[in-house]
């Protein structure tokens, strides 16, 4: 059945959405984590997706494997330095190393994904609907 | 005027004639008993059944905690929940060819 592409297509979509999710929430998670030093603490990660091209999506759409490729990768983000001199990672300078998670980017990440998952699901309904209606040619009114 | 003879030749390149028909192999007079309807149906009944247990199994290993994640076990219901109507819906204009053939005038 041709409509399982299409419902294929808009898997990959929400998976890609809901591993953006994930790691928006494993870095507001780690957001107060202090690191023992500036190399060690935690750097905000971030889903870098790429596009599969037209013609390999529809090509793979056969095999049921069209996808979008995901790749999680650590983002180059200087750390906040806060100063706690008590703080048992604080360096010499009484400075602890805090994640450099900005809570904005996440949040406006997490909507964004959210209402893209959303976009998903209409595509895949719209599919579904169409799939319904071709089922009804021919019956009874 | 006049309008020229269409010759199948020039319809079919390649061909002149009966000779064409030559060339073809004979018809075998034994042949292999066509898969009957009861098995075509029986096919299309195991694949329906098949989608549906796999989207059993699913949402059993969501319920547990396991398996794959919600949206392609919904995906998967979505289509199995599709080859049952496609399914129901081969199956009525099975039931009106055939009350359509009980009803014939004979």
């Amino acid at each position: 059945m041709d409509y399982r592409a299409a419902f294929q297509i808009s898997a990959a979509g929400m998976a890609a959405e809901k591993l953006r999710l994930d790691v928006t929430a494993l870095n507001l998670a780690n957001m107060h984590a202090a690191g023992t030093s500036v190399d060690q603490v935690y750097r905000p990660q971030r889903v870098v997706t790429q596009t599969v091209s037209f013609g390999q999506q529809f090509g793979a759409m056969a095999g049921a494997a069209a996808g979008v490729q995901t790749a999680v990768v650590p983002q180059n983000v200087a750390p906040r330095m806060v100063y706690e001199p008590g703080h048992p990672y604080a360096n010499a300078k009484g400075m602890v190393a805090y994640p450099g998670v900005d809570n904005v980017t996440e949040m406006v990440t997490m909507s964004t994904a959210l209402r893209a998952y959303e976009a998903n699901v209409t595509a895949m309904n719209a599919a579904r609907t169409m799939a319904a209606r071709a089922l009804d040619i021919g019956g009874q009114q | 005027m006049s309008i020229d003879p269409v010759s199948l030749s020039a319809i079919l390149p390649g061909t002149s004639g009966v000779d064409a028909f030559a060339s073809l192999p004979a018809v075998e007079t034994v042949r292999e008993p066509a898969p009957g309807f009861g098995a075509f149906v029986t096919q299309g009944l195991d694949a329906v059944n098949a989608t549906l247990v796999k989207a059993d199994t699913e949402v059993r290993q969501v319920a547990a905690g396991e398996g794959p994640s919600l949206h392609e076990v919904m995906i998967h219901l979505e289509e199995a929940r599709l080859s049952f109507q496609l399914l129901a819906q081969v199956r009525n204009r099975l039931l009106d060819a055939y009350q359509e053939v009980m009803r014939m005038q004979v």
